[in-house]
């Protein structure tokens, strides 16, 4: 008994780590955050509604990093969505005596066409994807980027075509009333049955069917899978068409949620965000490690985060989340490299990187001081800054004692 | 006489890896000037000396001394600038970079500008090639050289670092019986202007005809350093074995049944290359319950035919395969797969193993569609397999669970023909299945091979040990860059015989 317990310990720590760091987090805000405890309902839903909206599309890129690539266009993909989901409904609404569509009229066959619809634009850009990789041969990477800056210009240069064509008045975004969509898109726990069903969904087939084996197998070594009689050129197909897709299911429950289709500005920079929740939930960028559900409690720990700084910063929140991802990221990956490498022993500032490596560190830490406490700004950050500078210098000291003591034998 | 001077003492070294003793307590000299070869089965320890010796392996446990100084080189650069230059079996230079530039590596010449100086470099590798009396062109890609002329230019890299001493591990395992006479006159040379070598190899005959002395190790510990005067070939095999070898039994005649393969007129085009064709013109025939062996030297197309025959190679083969009187087109190895074909691949880490997943997983993964219940994957009938599996071929694990990657070379290379026996395949190609593996494996696996023929299974096999595939075949076919230059049967099949045919062209 004992023995299976530590095998299952040793099996999911990751997930257990994880889950204990939520926690951790979850307490901490809390304590300092009066809004936790006051309205825990309404606080668990935000959350969990938010992280179901990241989640959704983090488990398709997290898919297409385990088969060994990468897909950088979800976040142009979830704008591409909303512009198709939109214009679809815009074409099949009535129209009002000046000929503008009324999209609020639309009931839900209108609302099945257009989410089919976009869905089936999400299958077309992931097999487009999976084309350019295996037949053109392109780096996923290069495939990826051409979609993550193209889609979204194509979408932006659409709509105007699209409002022109059929009302008449050309505008750059879509104003979408349509009340079953709005249902969708605003209330919390649709998003989160969405994103359970998919990530039940996608947790068997990655770790009970014969292709989510094949998948692990093909992103842990692609030439011998391939030697192994897989074929590779299929699995890929699936996979780039899952991180398609999910985003595609994100882009229209955003549109729901905002209202309208602005390709200008939606889902800019999500696809970084799903790929961070990958990462952090211990996907390895070199393909075949990772699972679906660390995925899913990596994208809960980054919002449980966002929303624990959001709520001691209280203002201007959304200019801290690319700092959190960065963070939360490098951290992340840098447990898992130093619990498998030699560790902590390893020489962090050997050298001349090693020193500015140092400078820098010190700066950051104290420019992030600067900009997160809220009384005393100067003399706090200034304590950091000393702090850090006098640890890490330290550290250098001993890393460099450490390897004098080594050569003098 | 004079009592020779020692150059390198290594004292006591050991170095492990995890719970794996690679090197235990090594105590031996290297006396200036001598040609001093280790010899050594894989994984006795060979590699890794050298590793240290030459600076790639830094951590480790005894002392070595250069010159009666203590040194420890911090890498390889360091080790360089002491004097000690290593030519690795695979060989370590950039394809797309030209000679000259091969050999300033890193140390690139500059003009006062600071500009890369080009033609110093050609000038000054112009004047090692001719100190080597060898004719390459400075100019020329790497890509365009024949693996011995590549080795050519790693001696001149090692020439212009000022090496005095020369580490060379198995150099002549890839080159034709002319490339290894030129090497020879070449050792010579930079033995006679007073370089130490330390040759590391296992072909006897190589060893005899240079060495001033030899050193056999075994499982990590030294078994004994002799002069070569005093000692026989026959005496070093027995020392490196540590046991008279159990000769497995050349099978002969075997009852052989009808013919399962037919190979006709297959051709391999080589876009890009002077030659034209990786394969030419090549046809033979396999029966049921026969072992086919397939000698050539390295780059004569063994590896390129068994991968024609499995829908691998990387550009599309011409000609007929017939496989059970059907003619055939392998477009991927799935499609090989399914019609009853397996490859155990040569490159074993690289082209066959799934390194961070488990016993299980690599033995099951060619065959999870005959152990599903409603597309769900049957994790106890998987056990099960699996566990039967290892029973049959008597890998030894630590369950079915444990990472294949914590398992020895044989074990791992039991676990990827279990996968494939696994299949049931009517042709099996076994591409130097022995690579990497013990002795102990190789001999099971020897066995193993003969059951399988017995049974009616039909196999290809190709190895880099002569002896081996001798033992093993039932017919050999030679290889010679590209071409079928030997079909030997019975009696006819020796040594002396698959060399003759294997280097026809060359010599």
């Amino acid at each position: 008994m004992t023995a299976s317990l530590t095998a299952f310990l040793r099996q999911h720590r990751n997930e257990l780590g994880l889950l204990a760091a939520i926690l951790a987090v979850i307490a901490i805000t809390a304590t300092i955050d009066d809004s936790y405890r006051e309205k825990p309902g309404y606080n668990a839903k935000e959350i969990l509604r938010q992280t179901s909206m990241l989640g959704i599309f983090a488990l398709g890129a997290a898919i297409v990093i385990i088969s060994g690539g990468i897909d950088l266009s979800s976040g142009a993909v979830i704008a591409m969505s909303s512009t198709v989901c939109g214009s679809i409904l815009f074409a099949l609404s009535e129209t009002d005596a000046n000929g503008i569509p009324m999209t609020e009229t639309g009931g839900i066959g209108i609302l099945t066409v257009a989410i089919l619809g976009t869905l089936f634009v999400g299958f077309l850009i992931g097999s487009f994807h999976a084309w350019l990789v295996t037949a053109v041969n392109l780096p996923p990477f290069v495939a990826t980027l051409a979609s993550l800056v193209g889609l979204r210009s194509l979408a932006r240069v659409l709509i105007p075509e699209v409002t022109r064509e059929v009302s008449g008045i050309e505008t750059t975004k879509l104003y979408v009333y349509h009340e079953q969509l709005a249902f969708l898109g605003e209330t919390w726990w649709v998003a989160l049955a969405v994103f359970a069903t998919l990530a039940l969904a996608l947790w068997v087939l990655m770790s009970r069917t014969v292709i989510g084996r094949h998948i692990y197998a093909m992103g842990g070594n692609e030439a011998a899978a391939q030697l192994s009689g897989i074929r590779t050129d299929r699995l890929k197909w699936l996979a780039y068409c899952i991180g398609a897709v999910t985003a595609s299911i994100a882009g229209i429950l955003y549109t729901g949620y905002v209202g309208t289709s602005d390709p200008t500005t939606l889902g800019m920079g999500y696809e970084l965000n799903a790929i961070a929740a990958a990462v952090v939930g211990g996907c390895s960028l070199t393909g075949g490690i990772g699972t679906i559900l660390g995925t899913a409690l990596g994208a809960l720990f980054l919002r449980a985060v966002i929303d624990a700084v959001a709520k001691t910063i209280k203002s201007g929140a959304d200019d801290y989340e690319g700092m959190i991802v960065g963070v939360l990221v490098v951290l992340a990956v840098a447990l898992n490299a130093l619990r498998t490498d030699s560790g902590l022993a390893r020489q962090f500032f050997n050298g001349k990187l090693g020193s500015v490596s140092i400078g820098i560190l010190t700066l950051l830490s104290g420019t992030i001081t600067f900009v997160m406490v809220e009384t005393n700004k100067i003399s706090t950050a200034w304590i950091v800054v000393a702090s850090v500078l006098a640890l890490l210098s330290l550290r250098k000291y001993l890393e460099v004692a450490a390897m004098r003591k080594k050569s003098a034998l | 006489m004079i009592a020779p001077e020692t150059l390198i003492s290594i004292s006591h070294v050991s170095k492990r890896f995890g719970g794996v003793v690679a090197v235990n307590d090594l105590s031996f000299d290297i006396r200036a000037g001598e040609l001093h070869s280790i010899v050594g089965e894989n994984g006795a320890g060979k590699s890794t000396l050298m590793k240290i010796l030459s600076g790639v392996l830094t951590e480790y446990e005894g002392q070595i001394r250069l010159r009666g100084r203590e040194v420890l080189f911090s890498g390889t650069r360091d080790a360089e600038e002491a004097g000690v230059s290593i030519i690795h079996q695979e060989l370590n230079l950039v394809e797309e970079l030209t000679v000259a530039a091969n050999i300033f590596l890193g140390r690139e010449k500059r003009t006062g500008l600071g500009f890369i100086d080009d033609r110093a470099m050609e000038k000054e590798s112009a004047q090692l090639f001719e100190q080597l009396q060898c004719q390459i062109a400075p100019t020329q890609l790497i890509s365009e050289l024949r693996i011995g002329d590549q080795q050519l230019v790693e001696i001149a890299k090692a020439l212009s670092l000022h090496a005095n001493i020369l580490i060379m591990d198995e150099p002549t395992s890839a080159l034709t019986e002319s490339e290894v006479e030129r090497l020879f006159k070449v050792i010579e040379r930079l033995q006679s202007s007073g370089v130490t070598i330390v040759y590391i190899s296992h072909k006897m005959d190589e060893v005899f005809h240079l060495s001033d002395r030899i050193t056999v190790l075994r499982d990590g510990k030294l078994v004994k350093s002799l002069e070569r005067d005093a000692t026989t070939p026959r005496e070093v095999t027995h020392l490196m074995v540590g046991r008279d070898i159990e000769e497995v039994e050349r099978r002969t005649g075997g009852t052989t049944g009808d013919i399962v393969l037919e190979v006709k007129n297959l051709f391999l085009p080589w876009t890009g290359h002077a030659r034209e064709w990786r394969l030419q013109d090549i046809n033979f025939s396999l029966k049921r319950g026969e072992v086919l062996g397939i000698a050539g030297l390295m780059g004569a197309g063994r590896t390129e035919l068994l991968e024609c025959l499995f829908g691998a190679s990387p550009t599309q083969p011409q000609g007929q395969i017939w496989l059970d009187g059907a003619l055939q087109f392998f477009d991927t190895p799935a499609t090989a797969m399914q019609q009853g074909v397996a490859l155990v691949t040569e490159d074993r880490k690289r082209l066959g193993l799934f390194d961070h997943m488990s016993v299980r997983d690599n033995i099951t993964i060619c065959s999870l569609e005959q152990i599903t219940n409603l597309g769900l994957v049957s994790k106890s009938r998987e056990q099960a397999i699996t566990a039967e599996s290892i029973d049959a071929l008597g890998v030894k694990c630590d369950g079915t669970e444990v990472g294949i990657s914590s398992l020895s070379g044989g074990n791992q290379q039991k676990c990827v023909i279990a996968r494939w026996l696994r299949t049931h395949p009517e042709l099996l190609l076994l591409d130097d299945p022995t690579r990497g593996v013990d002795v102990g494996a190789k001999s099971e696996i020897y066995k193993l091979i003969n059951g399988l023929c017995q049974d009616g299974m039909a196999i290809i096999l190709t190895s880099s040990e002569l002896p081996e595939l001798i033992k093993l075949s039932d017919r050999v076919l030679v290889l010679c860059e590209g071409l079928l230059t030997g079909r030997l049967e019975g009696d006819a099949i020796t040594e002396k015989a698959i060399m003759e045919a294997a280097t026809q062209r060359n010599s």
